[in-house]
């Protein structure tokens, strides 16, 4: 479904990414995990095209999205939900929600996806008049991932999303991610902390200084200690 | 009391106004991140096409008004596409854009110097006829340029609070990343703010132009006045410089009815100075930049 073939980015002169090439299939949970500053976030960048990649290719369903501005690459199904707070923060829950089924063809579905969203996250509903900026951490990343879920996505990035929170807060995040993943969306995932992602990721990749070093089926790569200690610290 | 009665009518008519000119500036401000130097430019097209177009095709005044705002909207779209547009990935934007659009306003300015000469023009008023509240004048038309003035800025916070297209608006100007994400096309909001915007001075032009005179320069006075407010609002904030246009119109009446038209500008900018120090982040500033 999504496929990247040798991709290349970085920030000005200096280069991050260097030829990173994964798939994701209908409906699978795949996760990349690596360090902090390892590539993770500019990975999930290049793909959505907030930064331009200097090489490789991006496509969904054999579609060529690598050199699309942003909106086009959102329009075509690829949804990112960007680590880190504050979405929008003068805007009410309510609106941030109906920001993200800015797309007409999600705009036109409004309603009933913002049914869904407050049934996954009936604290949202709660909270639908109050401004962004007022909710808590956790509260503030339910509200992206249902942002992200407004949209008419076919693949959802998602970056790091236990960034800053306690953890009581981390495993109701994931547990929603779970339900999302059962809803039977595709799923690329980018985390530093492997326990977080157990049970989650279908299949895995391990990041380090900008390339993939491993790929294997989550199971398998979950179970050698030795090799994630190695890697993730 | 007929003093009293004059600045508060003065001043809620120059607020109307202010409060066009403002949004357009802080919709910009706030979006774009630019200070739009070609602002009072707009302004002084709008006056000028409605004069051209009562004066030289006998168009009805408030066909002739309207055509104005069009075409100040047309030359923001322009202004957009040919000049800023280009200016976006420039790393020096911010300086880039002031001369770019301080040159388009020096260009319109002379335009209109060579094509209607320096003599101040007048337009004919929508509606003639005025009534007397003891020695006050109120004129039919005074009351028609704030009616229509108050029913924009009210339709412009509804746009910007309730559609599509207004909340794209806000979500670009709070976090431009978050909103490229949402598939929001950056490029299409930002042409619709300069035409907004654009329209709104142009339609400020048509409107006071018809109480007073216009002249080649007469864009400069009303956009100093617009930058006074959106400051004074908290720059980007919309309802900020509402009400900062109608509390700055009323402060320049009532200086003008109690010490004199000359004290109206100094007084401005004296007010504004000891606003910078006491509200740095302006009227309804939070000790952050607001935004849309």
């Amino acid at each position: 479904m999504l496929t990247v073939n040798g991709l290349t980015a970085g920030y000005g002169g200096s280069q991050v990414l260097h030829g990173v090439s994964l798939h994701v299939a209908a409906g699978e949970t795949v996760v990349v995990l690596g360090p902090n500053g390892h590539g993770k976030t500019t990975l999930l960048r290049a793909i959505s095209g907030l930064l331009r990649p200097t090489a490789g290719t991006v496509e969904l369903d054999g579609v060529n999205l690598t050199h699309l501005p942003t909106e086009a690459i959102v329009a075509a199904g690829v949804v990112h939900i960007p680590q880190g707070d504050l979405p929008f923060p003068e805007m009410t829950v309510l609106e941030n929600l109906l920001v993200g089924a800015y797309r007409p063809e999600a705009w036109a579905e409004r309603h009933e996806r913002l049914e869904r969203v407050f049934a996954l996250f009936p604290r949202l509903a709660e909270r639908r008049k109050q401004l962004a900026r007022s909710l808590s951490g956790g509260e503030r990343r339910m509200l992206a991932l249902g942002r992200g879920l407004m949209s008419k996505a076919r693949v959802l990035m998602i970056d790091e999303p236990s960034l800053g929170l306690a953890p009581l807060v981390i495993e109701q995040v994931y547990n929603t991610i779970h339900e999302i993943k059962r809803s039977g969306l595709s799923i690329l995932l980018v985390d530093e902390n492997a326990d977080h992602v157990a049970g989650l990721a279908d299949r895995m990749y391990l990041l380090e200084a900008g390339t993939l070093v491993r790929e294997g089926p989550a199971e398998e790569l979950l179970r050698d200690q030795a090799l994630l200690a190695a890697y993730l610290g | 009391m007929e003093k009293l009665l004059q600045a508060v009518y003065s001043g809620i008519l120059y607020g109307s106004v202010y409060g066009l000119m403002a949004l357009g500036l802080t919709l910009i401000w706030g979006s774009l991140r630019m200070l739009n130097l070609a602002h009072g430019a707009l302004y002084l097209a709008g006056g000028y096409i409605a004069f051209f177009l009562i004066s030289q095709t006998g168009l009805p005044v408030y066909a002739a008004f309207l055509l104005a705002v069009l075409g100040a909207a047309i030359i923001g779209l322009v202004l957009q596409l040919t000049l800023i547009n280009p200016l976006l990935d420039n790393p020096n934007r911010d300086s880039a854009s002031l001369i770019a659009t301080l040159g388009t306003s020096i260009v319109i300015e002379s335009a209109v110097l060579l094509l209607f000469g320096p003599q101040v023009k007048q337009i004919p008023a929508v509606l003639e006829g005025s009534f007397k509240v003891g020695t006050v004048l109120i004129n039919y038309h005074g009351l028609l340029v704030i009616g229509v003035a108050v029913v924009c800025l009210f339709l412009m916070t509804l746009f910007l609070r309730a559609s599509r297209y207004g909340m794209a608006i806000r979500a670009v100007s709070q976090n431009m990343d978050a909103a490229k994400l949402m598939g929001i096309p950056i490029l299409t909001v930002f042409l619709i703010v300069m035409c907004v915007s654009a329209a709104l001075a142009g339609l400020a032009g048509v409107l006071l132009s018809s109480i007073f005179y216009i002249f080649p320069t007469a864009g400069l006075a009303p956009m100093l006045r617009a930058l006074v407010v959106t400051i004074f609002g908290g720059l980007g904030s919309v309802p900020g410089t509402i009400w900062a246009a109608y509390i700055i119109g009323l402060l320049e009446a009532f200086l003008q009815v109690y010490l004199g038209a000359s004290w109206a500008l100094p007084g401005l900018f004296l007010f504004m100075i000891v606003m910078l120090v006491l509200r740095p982040n302006g009227l309804f500033g939070l000790g952050e930049v607001r935004r849309l």
